[in-house]
Parts: structure tokens; C-alpha cells; sequence
């Protein structure tokens, strides 16, 4: 694969030496990717990984130590309000506006958004229907199960077809009829020329199923990188399970067994 | 489980409280830079200040009462038409006292409530095997510990003051009005916080409902109007108690003997100077005792269900879609900053801590318009009263732009995550800021028209004032993204940084303040230009390059 520039503008995301921290406490350190076009990049982790942290400084939430991050070749920080543009982003917790209904919080993303009150009606009837979504438009978010919130964070990041989903954890709390029509959807989504969405999961098969690259994480250093089969091959492993992959990489397999023993009691 | 454990256990959900009010995670905030360790005390230190601002406050009351009690009714002889004894007078000031402590409670009890149940502190426990009655404990003593620096504050410094002023006996004897004061005012938070939870957080959006939520939600005005109301009512209580005091009017005094807080305010009164002036039948220490009885028994029985009921009030039910197709909703979308207004327009219509900021100014301009209509001193002392209301609109106005931005906290991070500039969103809150003033200024012209008939006097001066209070606006909003960027925390509620909120609405009070006393010495064109010169200089400093 030919090297791409990070300020490429069809590039939709290129990270540069990456560095989080929150205090004292270093949650990312010097992480380099790219995400190219056509792509769903997966980003695999334990918990404190360092997976949100990165996803929260790709949407402009976390203002990293160090490092660079370019959507479409526009700078987070310098141009972050036309890199948030182009991004589609559900967060990992239901961070939403809660004395709003769905309709009234996705009025207010679509102004926020400018975008056409006709398009914009179109696409929320869709995706609320395909959701099953309809009867709950008009509830308070606050009273609503915390799978339908997730449901209206999806169809917000949606709402725009942005160039680039920025997806922490999507498929919490959905059922799974949701799961297999967010599962569907984003890989049509990308297939359309330019998109590309960047995901990040704990849940091995489902980034085995839908991820062309992935990123391994551990406390915050980039362990391997690459499709499952040059993940494999890093573990000289041809038949292993992503979930093997990740736990001999992450080196987690070690005292597994014993640590299983250990909950097993006397 | 007994009580000692329950107080041990109280201890992790009072600390939650206090976290979430300050850091607001369960809204979606981010951890601020720094050391994470350092979270939880910094949050504690916070709300302990802002408790103990409002402790100040009633501590401040009580003694303004007991400097009116030590100078005795010589202070109101201008007000009342007949002699007012002693007795009578001290009983009267401290009604006063305990219906101004009543309502200042009771609305902070309006602010505090919605902070406890947004922190999910209480159901955390409910899964947990703790026995029923421990939970109900628990959930009672975490209620009564948010307000624990301001009762304890009613409940040391009222009967230290009032013992200092009237003697050691009246001291002692004003502890069961002190008393009924925290129970009822705790009740009352409870009952209309409960209420907010249940018929205003919880519903559905369109049609003619905001509508419907923001006529309820003038029920929680009622406390700021009281407060308000007694203020500006003390007058006229001390000519009714003159009335009384005189036997000018009949069946007066039963009612007052009976009516709270009267009846216990007469207790230290009777306990320092003897009678009240009127002469107490058998039937008349009866109807006393019993009223007093009454009230104190009511007390307790409010303490005990606001204890046993705290743990219900929990989480909004879960949402039931309405029966029958559902309808095919449209999207209107609105450009950045009035979508900005609009959303917090229909966040405060189910959030009434915001919707009180919202109609207090308008509501105030109401009343001292209906003051103006009703005074017959005439013209010259309407357009007095009608410009005071303006003043006071824009004062008002100012002063609470801090807490339209808190609307943000709301899912803070999400809204940093959407491409909506500073500008747009510093715009919007300003905009709210501008239409809270500008409808009650019109509300002022509406009512003092019908009494003046020069509405150019009073279309100029609220025209005139205006760059002013959007300066304030911009001003204050600017000065808060900048602190929001740089800790990384959001602007907190009354409970969380009461302090931080009245630092910050100091500079846009001194914008707004300027050209009115301006008006005052140099006159209307001063004024104009003052006002219009703040405008163009914090606009461009706000909301130009160099703004946030």
C-alpha cells in the first residue's frame, strides 16, 4: 500500500504521534495511523486502552499533549469546526441533551449542521423507521431505555451522511435487530466513494467481521497494526481467532489460565 | 441496619452529589485536567462554598431581624397608622424572617433537588443488600445533609441573634418557628420537586405542550414571588398588625393568632415583652396553644414523610409510546445560534431551575407594573415605578446569563463534538438573554401606557439600555468559555459553584448598571452613549478574532 500524506485532502483521517494524558496519567502515547478512504478501521483495546481518548481528540473533545490529527486534511484544532463537519460521531456513553425528545435534539443537530429542513425530515423518518423508533420521537430522552438513546446518537451521526463515522462502541445496549441493521449499514456506508468510518470495540467479532484494518491497543501504545491476516502472521498464527491474536499481542494470554483457575476457588 | 450505619452509608451518595454537581460526568463531561485524585475534595470544597454562601445569606437575615428587634417599633412608625406595642412588633418582624427564610429555602431546595436526581446517587444503592428501611434512611439523610450548612445556619445563628436582641428566653422560644421553618421548607422542595419529575421533566414534546409545561413550571416561581411578595409587602403587615393591635378591625386577631408563621412568632415576642398589646382572652391562649401545637405536629409530620419519601422520588418512569400510528414528524432546522436558543428555550421549559431564570425578570416587571397601574399618587410616581421595573429587568436579566450558559452542561461534550462555532453559541445564550429583557421592558411599556401617556419616555430608556444588557451578555459569555476551555469544567449550578456564578455575573452587572446610574447624573444621552460604547467594545472582543 502506497504511503499516504496526512494532509491529503481525500485522506479522511491520518493521526500523528498522538499523545493523551490526563494529569499525570498517560493515555495515549505517540499513536500514528491512517484511515483511507472505503475503509471501517477498528480500534481494539482492554478497558484503558486508550481507545476513547483517541476517538475524543478525533472529534475534538480531548485537546491532546502532542501530536497531530488531520480529517480530510484539515486540522482538528486549527480548522476544527470544518473537520467536524465532515465527522459523524457517536460517543461511547449516551451524551445527549435529556430535556429534549429525539426530534427536538435531532432539530437541533440538523440546524447546527445547516442542513435542509426537506432532507432532513427525509432522513429521520428513514432511519426512525428502520430503527423502530417512530412512537418515541416525541418522548423525553431522559425517560428513554438507554438502547433507544443509542439509537437516536446513531441516527444523529447519520443525519448529515458524513464523510467519516467516528463510532466509540456503537453496538452498546442495542437489540439485535439493531445491531445486524448498524452492521449492514456501515458497510454499505463506506462502499460509497470517499467514506470511511474509524470504530472502536471490545467485541472481537464483531471487528472481525466488519473491520478491513485494526489497531491493537494496549495502555495506550500501539501493539500491531494491519487486516487480520497481517495480524496473524504477526503471531505466526494462520488459523488464530482475532480474540487469540489480540490476547497473545497484548500478552494478556499470560496467567490466563491461572488467573481463570484462581475464580474457580479452592 | 441502624441510623449510625445509615449515616456512614449516606456519606458515598452526598459525595456523588456533590461530584456530579460540580463535574457533571453523568451529563457527558469530561475529566478536567490535572490529577484525578483531586476531583472528589475539589468538588466537596466547591459545594461546601456554595452552601455556605446561602448559610451567609440566612445568617445575614437573621441579623438584619435582630438589629430591627434591638431598635423596636419606632423603625415602622412611618408605616403604621396606630402605636404598635413591643410585642406585637417583634412578633411581626420575625414572621418576616421566617417566611423570608421559608421561601430562600425552599428555592434553593428547587435547585438542589434536580442536582440529586440527575446524579443517579440513590438508585446506585437500591441493587445493593441493604434492608428497606436503611435505604429510606439513607435516601432521608442524604436529602437533609444538601442542605446542612443553611439548617444548620437557621438553627444557630436565628435564636443566637434573636437572643442577643430580645433576651435568652426568646432566644430559646424561637426554636420551634425555626423548627417548622426547615420542615416545612424541606417539604415544600420535595413536593414541587417531585412534581417537576413527574408532570414537567416527563413530557412529550409538540403540539401545544411546551406551552402547557411552561404554565406549570410558574409554580416554581412561587417561592422567589413570595420572597418577593414579603419583602415588599412588610409595610402593609405592619399597618394589618397595627389594625390589630388597636381592635380597629374585627376577627383580626384570631385569625392572625392562628395563621403560620405568626402563631409561633408570637412565642419569643410573648417570652421577651409580655403581651402584645392586645389583651389574650382564655379562648385567645387556647386557640395559641393549640395553632402552635398544630404547627409543630405538622412539622414533624412533613419531616417524616419527605424522610420515608425521599428514596420514591428516584428516576423518571420509563417512557410508554403513545398508542395508535405514529405521527410523521418534521424536521425544521434553524440556523446555528437560534438553534442554539431554541433548544435551551425547550430545555428550560422541562428544567424549571432554568425556567425560574427565564421568568423571574418577566414576572418582577409584571408585579411592579401592576404596583404602578394600582398606585394613584400619580404620573410622576407611575413613571418612577415604571422605569424601576425596567432597571430591574435588565439588572435581573444580567445577572442570570451565567446560568443560561450552565444549560450547556447538559451534554457538554456532545454539543463540543458538533461543528458549532463559539460565536454561534455565545450569540445564541446572549439572544436569550436580550429577549428575557426586552419582553419584560414591554411588558413595563404595556402596563405604565395605560397610567403615562408618554411612551416615548419609556420605549427610549428600555432601547437605550439595551446595548448594555447584550454587552453584559456577551461579556459574561465570553468570560465563562474562556474558564470552560482553559479548566475544562462546565459551568456549574447553584449547588456546585454558587460562588463562581455571582464572580462572573459581576462584570456584566457593572455593563448593565452603568449607563442607569449614568441616566441618573448626566441624563438620558449619557447614558445612550455609554451604553452603545460598551456594546462596541466587547462585541468585537467577544465575538471577534481574539474572542474564545
Amino acid at each position: 500500500m502506497s504511503e499516504a500524506r496526512p494532509n491529503d485532502p481525500t485522506l479522511p483521517l491520518a493521526i500523528e504521534s498522538l499523545t493523551v494524558d490526563y494529569g499525570e496519567r498517560r493515555a495515549v502515547d505517540g499513536l500514528s495511523l491512517t484511515v483511507r478512504p472505503g475503509a471501517i478501521y477498528g480500534l481494539l483495546g482492554s478497558n484503558g486502552a486508550g481507545k476513547s481518548s483517541t476517538i475524543k481528540s478525533v472529534v475534538g473533545l480531548l485537546r491532546p499533549r502532542s501530536g497531530r490529527i488531520r480529517v480530510f486534511g484539515l486540522d482538528t484544532i486549527a480548522d476544527s469546526t470544518l473537520a467536524k463537519e465532515r465527522i459523524g460521531y457517536v460517543p461511547e456513553t449516551s451524551l445527549l441533551y435529556e430535556a429534549l425528545t429525539p426530534r427536538e435534539f435531532l432539530e437541533f443537530v440538523a440546524g447546527v449542521r445547516r442542513l435542509a429542513p426537506a432532507a432532513a425530515t427525509e432522513r429521520m423518518r428513514a432511519y426512525a423507521a428502520a430503527f423502530r423508533l417512530e412512537s418515541e420521537l416525541e418522548e423525553p430522552i431522559a425517560a428513554l431505555s438507554s438502547g433507544t438513546r443509542q439509537k437516536v446518537l446513531l441516527i444523529a451521526a447519520f443525519l448529515h451522511h458524513p464523510q467519516l463515522l467516528v463510532l466509540d462502541e456503537p453496538l452498546n445496549a442495542l437489540d439485535p435487530r439493531s445491531v445486524r441493521i448498524v452492521k449492514d449499514l456501515l458497510v454499505r456506508y463506506v462502499a460509497v466513494e470517499g467514506r470511511a468510518a474509524l470504530f472502536s470495540t471490545h467485541t472481537m467479532g464483531v471487528a472481525e467481521e466488519l473491520c478491513h484494518r485494526i489497531a491493537i491497543l494496549d495502555r495506550g501504545v500501539l501493539r500491531a497494526e494491519g487486516t487480520l491476516g497481517e495480524l496473524r502472521a504477526r503471531v505466526a498464527q494462520g488459523d488464530a481467532s482475532l480474540e487469540e491474536v489480540f490476547l497473545r499481542l497484548t500478552e494478556e494470554d499470560e496467567g490466563l489460565t491461572a488467573a481463570v483457575a484462581l475464580l474457580e476457588g479452592p | 441496619m441502624g441510623w449510625k450505619e445509615a449515616w456512614r452509608l449516606s456519606r458515598t451518595p452526598l459525595a456523588e452529589v456533590s461530584f456530579q454537581a460540580v463535574y457533571a460526568f453523568r451529563q457527558g463531561n469530561l475529566a478536567p485536567p490535572g490529577p484525578p485524585r483531586e476531583l472528589a475534595p475539589k468538588a466537596a470544597a466547591r459545594t461546601m462554598q456554595s452552601k455556605g454562601l446561602i448559610g451567609l445569606v440566612l445568617a445575614l437575615l437573621a441579623l438584619g431581624a435582630a438589629a430591627l428587634l434591638r431598635a423596636g417599633p419606632n423603625a415602622t412608625a412611618t408605616l403604621t397608622a396606630y402605636h404598635l406595642p413591643p410585642a406585637a412588633f417583634d412578633a411581626g418582624v420575625l414572621t418576616g424572617l421566617y417566611s423570608i427564610d421559608v421561601a430562600l429555602l425552599w428555592w434553593t431546595g428547587l435547585q438542589v433537588l434536580p442536582v440529586l436526581l440527575s446524579s443517579g446517587a440513590l438508585p446506585v444503592l437500591e441493587s445493593l443488600p441493604i434492608d428497606e428501611a436503611t435505604l429510606r434512611r439513607i435516601a432521608g439523610l442524604v436529602y437533609l445533609r444538601l442542605f446542612d450548612v443553611p439548617i444548620l445556619a437557621i438553627l444557630i445563628v436565628t435564636p443566637v441573634f434573636v437572643g442577643v436582641a430580645l433576651g435568652p428566653l426568646a432566644g430559646f422560644a424561637v426554636l420551634p418557628g425555626v423548627a417548622t421553618v426547615i420542615a416545612f421548607s424541606l417539604a415544600l422542595s420535595f413536593v414541587t420537586g417531585r412534581y417537576f419529575t413527574r408532570k414537567i421533566q416527563g413530557s412529550r414534546g409538540g403540539g401545544g405542550r411546551s406551552l402547557v409545561r411552561w404554565a406549570h413550571l410558574l409554580l416554581w416561581l412561587v417561592p422567589a414571588v413570595a420572597l418577593l411578595g414579603f419583602v415588599s409587602a412588610g409595610p402593609a403587615f405592619f399597618t394589618v398588625l397595627s389594625y390589630a393591635a388597636s381592635g380597629t378591625v374585627r376577627g383580626l386577631l384570631p385569625t392572625l393568632e392562628a395563621a403560620y408563621p405568626f402563631t409561633l412568632a408570637m412565642l419569643p415576642a410573648l417570652g421577651a415583652r409580655g403581651p402584645l398589646g392586645w389583651s389574650l382572652s382564655g379562648a385567645g391562649w387556647l386557640e395559641l396553644a393549640v395553632a402552635s401545637a398544630g404547627y409543630l405536629l405538622l412539622a414533624l409530620f412533613a419531616s417524616r414523610w419527605v424522610f420515608d419519601s425521599v428514596r420514591s422520588v428516584g428516576r423518571l418512569p420509563a417512557a410508554v409510546p403513545a398508542p395508535g400510528p405514529a405521527p410523521e414528524y418534521v424536521l425544521r432546522p434553524q440556523r446555528p445560534s437560534v438553534a442554539v436558543l431554541t433548544k435551551d428555550l425547550r430545555t428550560a421549559s422541562r428544567t424549571p431551575g432554568y425556567a425560574f431564570l427565564l421568568l423571574l425578570p418577566i414576572l418582577d416587571s409584571v408585579a411592579i407594573g401592576l404596583v404602578t397601574l394600582a398606585d394613584a399618587r400619580g404620573a410622576g410616581t407611575a413613571e418612577g415605578l415604571g422605569l424601576a421595573a425596567v432597571v430591574s429587568a435588565a439588572l435581573l436579566a444580567t445577572f442570570f446569563g451565567p446560568a443560561f450558559f450552565s444549560i450547556e452542561v447538559l451534554a457538554f461534550s456532545y454539543g463540543r463534538a458538533l461543528p458549532l462555532s463559539d460565536r454561534s453559541v455565545i450569540l445564541g445564550k446572549a439572544a436569550l438573554v436580550v429577549t428575557v429583557y426586552l419582553l419584560a421592558g414591554l411588558i413595563v411599556l404595556g402596563i405604565t401606557l395605560l397610567r403615562v401617556p408618554a411612551p416615548w419616555v419609556f420605549a427610549g430608556f428600555i432601547a437605550a439600555e439595551l446595548p448594555a444588557v447584550l454587552a453584559a451578555g456577551l461579556l459574561e459569555l465570553g468570560i465563562l468559555f474562556r474558564w470552560a476551555r482553559a479548566r475544562g469544567v462546565p459551568v456549574p449550578n447553584l449547588y456546585g459553584g454558587a460562588w463562581s456564578a455571582l464572580l462572573i455575573a459581576l462584570p456584566g452587572l457593572a455593563l448593565a448598571a452603568a449607563p442607569l446610574v449614568l441616566d441618573e447624573v448626566y441624563g438620558f444621552v449619557a447614558m445612550a452613549a455609554v451604553s452603545l460604547t460598551e456594546l462596541a467594545v466587547v462585541a468585537p472582543l467577544i465575538l471577534g478574532r481574539r474572542g474564545p
